[in-house]
C-alpha cells in the first residue's frame, strides 16, 4: 500500500473514531452538564460541574485574589488619615485622605470588624472578629503596641465618655466586654442580645446603646423580637433590654447629638407570612429604629423602602454633626439613604401612637423623611463622617474602595482605591451577586437578608410550597456547604446550580433569572468561597476538653449504657461522619409534624452547629438539648433515653466543639483567645 | 472548456453575491426613524374608555427622519386604517393594529422595518388592538370579548410571535388597554370596569401570565387616563389624563414609578389646549402631540419637563391629527419574569391576613365575621373569618369574583371590592379590606392557613386537581 493512501486510510479512521467519540460523547457531556444544572441549555462548560474547590495550592492562588474587603472605617480627629478595617485582608489600612492614598498597611488578627479611636486620637483598636481580640494601634508609629483579649467574636466597639473604657460587643458570644484601657484588662462582661454587632455612647454620655442581628430565638408562630440592650455608661451596668418587635438584623446604631434619638438600622422579615409573593412588601422590608428618649425611650420602627423599591441591608447609620441628618448605607443596593431628621421628629410629635405603630408597615411614609439615595460602588457597609462633617466615607466591601460623599451637596463626588486586586474573580463576581438584591423582584431582598455573613438568619419560613402554612422551614447556613449535597431540608436539589436556578427565581427572588455567567459565578462562590469562623468559643485548640472527649464516645458508641448493640443506622456517627458530619443522605428521625408533606429530610452538616440554633427542620427545637429531651424521646434520633443528664449534657458538650476541618489542628493559624504577643 | 464554463459560473456567482450587497446596501435603513401615527378624522376626542386611545378610521403609520422632516414615508398603505405602533426591543420590527378594508376587525401586524414587509399577526373574532412586545418574545394585545350576550369587554391576552398559542392573561369584567411593559417586567395597563356599572380609567400593574394584578395608579373622582404609560429614564411614568371627565382636555402627567399613588404631577403647567399622547426621550426631554384647542389638529411638539413648558414644533401636517410618537431604536430588554402558572392547576389561593384592616388600621365601627364571594352572576359561597381576621380560600381559577363583607348582625357592608380573578396556581395575598395600598403585612401568622382552604365555589371538590409537588 502507498504511504499516501496509508496516510489518507489514517486520518479517515481517525475521523470515523473521532465521530464515533464525540457524537455520543458530547451526548453524555449534555446529559451530565443538564443533570448538574437542572437545566437543558446551560453551556457545555467543564468548569461548571467541576469548579475548582481547593482553597489552598498553586492553582487556587491563579484562580482566585486577595481581595481586602474594607468592612468598616473612621477618620482620624485632624481629619487627614482614614483608618479603614480590611476584612480580608487582616489589616488596618492607613489612608492618607487627601492624596486619597494608602501609605501603610497593619496586619492585625483574623477577620478583623470594626475600628475606633481612643478620645485623644493617638491609639486605634481594631477588633478582631476570628480571633477573640482587639489589636491597639498606636498611630504615631503605627504598629501594633497591644492586643486585648475579649469574649467570643469581639465586633462593634465604642469608648465610655470618661475615655477610660473600650467597650467592645462580642457577636459570637452575644456578651459586652468593658475593658480597662489603662490596664488592658476586660473589667466586666455583660449579657447583650442575640448575635450583637452596633454599639453606641450617647453624646450626652449617659447610655450605651448596643444593637443585636438575630432574633431572641422561639418557636415558629411567635412573633419576632430582638433587643436593644441600654448600660449606664457610668455604672457599666445593664438598665434595660428594649424589645424590638418584628424587626432584626439591627446592625448598627448612633445617636444623635443631643441624646434624643437613638437610630439604628432594622430589617422586618415576614417569614410568618406564607411566602406567596414578593409584590407589597409580602417577603421582607427595611428601614431604621428609633428609641425616642424624649418620651419615655419608646420604639418607633419607620421604613426606608418606597411602594415599588425596596432598599435592603441597611448596615450602618451615622449622623450629621448638627443632628439634623441621619446617613444609612444599604449594602444590598448599593446606595446610602439620607435622613431628614427633623422630619422624623415631627412625624414622631404629631402621630399617635397607633399611627406610628402602622407606619412601621407602611412602604409610602419614607417620602416623609427620605431627602436623598446617594448611589456607591459594591456593598457598602460602613461609613463615617470627616471632622467637620463635610466628607462623608463609605466602604465599599466588595470593590474595595472607599466612596466619598459631600454632605452639603449630598453628591458622590469620588472614590478612593484602596489596591485591591483589578480583575474580578468569578467568585468575587458570585459574591457580589450573593450580597446585591439586583435579582430580586423590585430588590426586596438578596441573599445576605436571610443569610447574613453568609451564615443563616436563625428564622423559620413558611414558603408556601403547597398551600400555606405548610412546610416550614429553619433557615440553612451557607458556609462550607460544597461536600454537602443534596441541599434544602428535603433534599430535592441535588447541586448549588438546581438550587439557586430557575426554581429560586420562580418561588424566591419572583425575578428574571440568574443568566447562566452568573449562576456559574454565584455557585463558584458558594462552593470555594465561605469558610467557617474557627469555634474558638467551643473549642479553642483544636483538642477536646475531658467532658467533649466523653460526649464523643457517646456520639460514636455502639452500644447503650445497657450494653445493649445499637442498631447501626440508629447510631449518631451513621448519619453523621466526620468530615462533615452527614452522610448526605434523606431520614427519617421521627420529626415529622402534621403541617410537613415530606417524610424524609435531608441528615444536615453538624460543623459550627453552636452557631445554628434553633435546630431540626423546622426550628422547633431551642437548643441541642432539645432535640432529645423534648422531640427525641422515641430514641428514633438516636438513642439518647438510656442516658443521665450528665451524659447528655457531654454529649451536646462535644456536639458544641465541632467545627470545621482546617481547625482541627493545634497548628492552624488562626488565632484563639489565649493569644497576646509579648512586647 | 471545462475551465471557461466554470469561470462563467464563478462570475454569475460574484454577480449574484454583489447585486445583492447593492440592493441590500440601496434599502434604506430606518434605524433612528421616528413613527408617528395621523389621522385625517377629526379626532374629537383624545382617547375614551369605551375604545383605545387613538384609533381612529383612514388614520395612517408614516415614518420620518428627525434630520429631515419635509420628506415622510407611508408604512401602511396597504391598510384602511392602522395606528398604535410600537417598536421591538431590538428596532428591527414594528407592531401595529390595522384593518385592512373597511368593516374589518382591528388586527395586529407586525413589519419587518428593513424590508417594510408586513405579516398579520393574528386573525380573531373581535377586534384585536393596543399590541406591546414583551421581553419574552411573546406578544401582548387587548381583544374585544363578550362577558355575556349583553355585554363586552376588552381583556389581555398574549401569544407567541407568529400568533400561535394564544392565551387570555386577565379576567376580569373590565377593559383592558394601551398596555406598556414596565422595565421591571410587568404589563402597565389602562383598566376599567365595563360590569355592573362603568368605572373611571386607572393603571393596573399585572405580571406578563396575568398574575398579582394590581392597582398601580389611580387619579382623582372623576379622572380619566386618556395614553399609554411610558417610563422615563429617571423613574417616572408620563401619561395624559384629562381630570374633570372632559377628554378634550388632556393633561401631561407624571407619577414616580416608586411611588406611583401618591406622586402626581400635572406636568403640562399653566399650559392650555389638550396633549393626546407622550414619548420620553434619552434626552430627558418628551416628545408630546399637542394642540392647541379643539379646532385645531393635534402636531408634535417637543416638551421639556424640567421647566414644564412646550418646546419647538417637530412635525406637524394640515388636515390630520399627528399622535403616538414612537423611534427606530433599540431599547433596554424589561426583565423576563418567571410565571407561577400552571394550566394542570384549576384553582388558586388567597390569602388576606385581617379583613377588618381598613386603610391604615384596625376598623372598630364594625366587626366582619363572614365574607360573601360573589361571581358575574351567582354567588359563589360563603367563608366564616378567624378570630383574627384572615381566611384562606381556594378558587377556581380564571373567574372573576368580588368579596362582600358581612359583619356580626348578618348585615352586608356595601363595600364590596373591585373585581378579582387568580390565574391557575396563582398565590394571592392582601392585607386587609381597602386598605392603605401602601401598607405591608403584619409579620404574624394568620390562624386562617393552619386549617386547609375554604374551598370556593363548594363543587370544586368534583375538578380533577393536578398534585403540586413539593419544591
Amino acid at each position: 500500500m502507498k504511504r499516501t493512501n496509508k496516510a489518507f486510510l489514517t486520518a479517515v479512521v481517525l475521523c470515523v473514531f473521532g465521530v464515533i467519540i464525540y457524537v455520543p460523547g458530547r451526548k453524555m457531556a449534555r446529559k451530565h452538564v443538564n443533570y448538574i444544572t437542572a437545566t437543558e441549555d446551560h453551556p457545555l462548560l467543564c468548569t461548571s460541574c467541576h469548579i475548582y474547590k481547593q482553597k489552598t495550592g498553586v492553582i487556587a492562588k491563579l484562580i482566585n485574589a486577595d481581595y481586602l474587603s474594607p468592612i468598616n472605617l473612621t477618620v482620624s480627629n485632624d481629619g487627614k488619615q482614614l483608618l479603614v478595617v480590611a476584612q480580608d485582608d487582616n489589616s488596618l489600612l492607613i489612608v492618607d485622605a487627601e492624596n486619597q492614598k494608602v501609605i501603610k498597611k497593619i496586619k492585625v488578627g483574623t477577620k478583623p470588624h470594626s475600628v475606633v479611636l481612643d478620645r485623644n486620637g493617638k491609639k486605634a483598636y481594631v477588633s478582631n472578629q476570628w480571633s477573640d481580640n482587639v489589636s491597639v494601634i498606636d498611630l504615631e508609629s503605627l504598629l501594633v503596641s497591644d492586643t486585648l483579649i475579649t469574649d467570643g467574636g469581639p465586633a462593634g466597639m465604642d469608648i465610655s465618655s470618661n475615655g477610660r473604657f473600650l467597650y467592645v460587643v462580642n457577636s459570637y458570644s452575644s456578651t459586652l466586654s468593658v475593658i480597662d484601657l489603662q490596664s488592658g484588662e476586660e473589667k466586666k462582661r455583660l449579657a447583650a442580645g442575640n448575635n450583637p454587632t452596633g454599639i453606641h455612647v450617647s453624646p450626652a454620655g449617659k447610655d450605651v446603646y448596643i444593637t443585636s442581628r438575630r432574633a431572641n430565638i422561639a418557636p415558629y408562630k411567635v412573633p419576632l423580637i430582638s433587643e436593644v440592650t441600654l448600660v449606664d455608661d457610668n455604672t457599666q451596668r445593664i438598665v434595660q433590654r428594649k424589645n424590638i418587635d418584628a424587626a432584626y438584623l439591627m446592625e448598627n446604631v448612633a445617636v444623635t447629638p443631643s441624646g434624643d434619638l437613638a437610630i439604628f438600622s432594622i430589617t422586618r422579615p415576614k417569614n410568618l407570612v406564607p411566602s406567596i409573593q414578593v409584590e407589597r412588601g409580602f417577603m421582607m422590608t427595611h428601614g431604621i429604629g428609633i428609641i425616642d428618649q424624649k418620651n419615655d425611650g419608646r420604639v418607633v420602627q419607620l421604613l426606608l423602602d418606597e411602594p415599588n423599591a425596596y432598599y435592603p441591608d441597611p448596615f450602618d447609620v451615622v449622623i450629621s454633626h448638627d443632628g439634623k441628618r441621619a446617613f444609612v448605607s444599604h449594602s444590598g443596593v448599593d446606595c446610602i439613604s439620607v435622613v431628614d431628621i427633623d422630619s422624623i421628629r415631627a412625624l414622631i410629635t404629631e402621630s399617635t401612637p397607633e399611627e406610628l405603630s402602622n407606619y412601621s408597615n407602611h412602604l409610602g411614609i419614607s417620602s416623609r423623611y427620605v431627602i436623598k439615595r446617594i448611589s456607591t460602588g459594591a456593598n457598602p457597609k460602613g461609613l463615617a463622617l470627616s471632622p467637620d462633617g463635610k466628607i462623608l466615607y463609605a466602604a465599599e466591601m466588595l470593590a474595595d474602595r472607599i466612596t466619598v460623599i459631600n454632605t452639603e451637596t449630598l453628591e458622590n463626588i469620588g472614590a478612593i482605591d484602596l489596591g485591591g486586586p483589578d480583575r474580578i474573580t468569578v467568585a468575587r463576581q458570585g459574591r457580589r451577586l450573593l450580597n446585591n438584591a439586583g435579582h430580586t423582584f423590585q430588590n426586596q431582598f438578596s441573599c445576605y437578608t436571610c443569610h447574613p455573613d453568609t451564615h443563616e438568619d436563625g428564622l423559620v419560613y413558611n414558603m408556601a410550597s403547597i398551600g400555606m402554612g405548610r412546610n416550614v422551614t429553619n433557615t440553612q447556613s451557607l458556609r462550607d456547604i460544597s461536600e454537602t449535597a443534596p441541599f434544602k431540608w428535603n433534599g430535592k436539589n441535588h447541586t448549588v446550580y438546581k438550587q439557586d436556578g430557575i426554581r429560586f427565581s420562580t418561588v424566591l427572588t419572583r425575578n428574571e433569572p440568574f443568566s447562566y455567567k452568573n449562576l456559574d459565578a454565584i455557585t463558584a462562590y458558594i462552593l470555594t468561597g465561605i469558610p467557617y469562623p474557627p469555634n474558638l468559643q467551643n473549642n479553642p485548640v483544636g483538642e477536646l476538653t475531658e467532658s467533649q472527649v466523653r460526649g464523643k464516645k457517646f456520639f460514636e458508641r455502639s452500644a447503650d449504657n445497657f450494653g445493649r448493640e445499637i442498631p447501626e443506622n440508629n447510631r449518631c456517627i451513621t448519619c453523621h461522619p466526620a468530615p462533615f458530619y452527614t452522610n448526605r443522605k434523606l431520614a427519617d428521625v421521627s420529626t415529622i409534624a402534621a403541617t410537613d408533606d415530606s417524610i424524609l429530610f435531608d441528615t444536615p452538616h453538624l460543623n459550627n452547629i453552636y452557631a445554628s440554633p434553633p435546630y431540626l427542620h423546622d426550628g422547633r427545637a431551642m437548643t441541642l438539648e432539645e432535640i432529645w429531651t423534648l422531640y427525641g424521646t422515641d430514641d428514633k434520633h438516636g438513642i439518647t433515653s438510656d442516658m443521665t443528664k450528665t451524659q447528655l449534657n457531654e454529649l451536646i458538650d462535644y456536639l458544641l466543639s465541632l467545627s470545621a476541618p482546617e481547625y482541627k489542628h493545634k497548628n492552624s493559624n488562626v488565632e484563639h483567645a489565649s493569644f497576646k504577643p509579648k512586647h | 472548456m471545462r475551465f471557461k464554463s466554470f469561470t462563467i459560473f464563478l462570475n454569475l456567482i460574484l454577480a449574484g453575491i454583489g447585486s445583492m450587497y447593492f440592493v441590500s446596501c440601496s434599502q434604506p435603513t430606518m434605524d433612528g426613524m421616528m413613527i408617528i401615527t395621523q389621522s385625517a378624522e377629526l379626532m374629537k376626542d383624545a382617547g375614551t374608555s369605551e375604545s383605545s386611545p387613538g384609533y381612529a378610521v383612514n388614520s395612517q403609520i408614516i415614518a420620518l427622519d428627525p434630520q429631515n422632516l419635509i420628506e415622510t414615508k407611508l408604512l401602511t398603505k396597504d391598510f384602511k386604517s392602522a395606528c398604535a405602533p410600537v417598536i421591538s426591543y431590538d428596532g428591527k420590527t414594528m407592531l401595529f393594529a390595522a384593518t385592512e378594508k373597511e368593516g374589518d376587525n382591528w388586527q395586529i401586524w407586525e413589519m419587518v422595518l428593513s424590508n417594510l414587509k408586513c405579516r398579520q399577526v393574528l386573525s380573531m373574532q373581535g377586534d384585536c388592538i393596543d399590541p406591546a412586545y414583551l421581553p419574552s418574545g411573546r406578544i401582548l394585545f387587548s381583544r374585544l370579548a363578550e362577558i355575556n350576550s349583553e355585554k363586552k369587554y376588552y381583556p389581555i391576552y398574549t401569544c407567541m410571535s407568529d400568533g400561535s398559542d394564544i392565551k387570555q392573561i386577565s379576567y376580569h369584567p373590565h377593559n383592558n388597554f394601551a398596555s406598556s411593559v414596565l422595565r421591571d417586567g410587568r404589563i402597565l395597563t389602562i383598566t376599567s370596569s365595563v360590569y355592573p356599572e362603568k368605572g373611571n380609567p386607572m393603571f393596573l400593574a399585572l405580571r406578563p401570565d396575568g398574575t398579582k394584578a394590581e392597582l398601580f395608579y389611580k387619579g382623582n373622582s372623576g379622572s380619566s387616563i386618556l395614553s399609554r404609560g411610558c417610563e422615563t429614564p429617571d423613574g417616572k411614568i408620563v401619561f395624559i389624563e384629562s381630570e374633570n371627565g372632559n377628554k378634550a382636555d388632556g393633561k401631561l402627567v407624571s407619577v414616580s414609578y416608586n411611588r406611583p399613588l401618591h406622586t402626581r404631577i400635572n406636568i403640562s403647567g399653566d399650559l392650555k389646549g389638550s396633549f393626546n399622547s407622550v414619548l420620553p426621550l434619552k434626552s430627558g426631554k418628551y416628545l408630546v402631540s399637542w394642540r392647541a384647542s379643539g379646532n385645531d389638529r393635534f402636531g408634535l411638539y417637543e416638551f421639556n419637563p424640567d421647566i414644564k413648558e412646550l418646546g419647538n414644533l417637530v412635525y406637524q401636517n394640515a388636515g390630520y391629527d399627528v399622535t403616538d410618537a414612537t423611534m427606530v431604536v433599540q431599547s433596554d430588554l424589561p426583565k423576563k419574569l418567571p410565571s407561577e402558572v400552571d394550566m394542570g392547576v384549576k384553582t388558586g389561593l388567597l390569602l388576606c391576613q385581617d379583613i377588618n384592616f381598613t386603610g391604615m388600621s384596625k376598623n372598630t365601627d364594625s366587626h366582619i365575621s363572614m365574607i360573601k364571594l360573589v361571581g358575574i352572576d351567582s354567588t359563589m359561597g360563603f367563608v366564616k373569618v378567624e378570630e383574627d381576621g384572615s381566611f384562606f380560600l381556594k378558587i377556581k381559577a380564571d373567574t372573576p369574583f368580588q368579596i362582600h363583607n358581612i359583619d356580626d348582625n348578618g348585615q352586608v357592608l356595601n363595600d364590596s371590592c373591585d373585581w378579582i380573578y387568580l390565574r391557575p396556581n396563582e398565590r394571592r395575598g392582601c392585607v386587609g379590606c381597602h386598605e392603605d395600598q401602601e401598607m405591608v403585612p403584619e409579620n404574624r401568622y394568620c390562624l386562617s392557613v393552619s386549617k386547609d382552604p375554604v374551598e370556593i365555589p363548594s363543587i370544586l371538590k368534583n375538578v380533577q386537581e393536578k398534585k403540586i409537588e413539593l419544591e
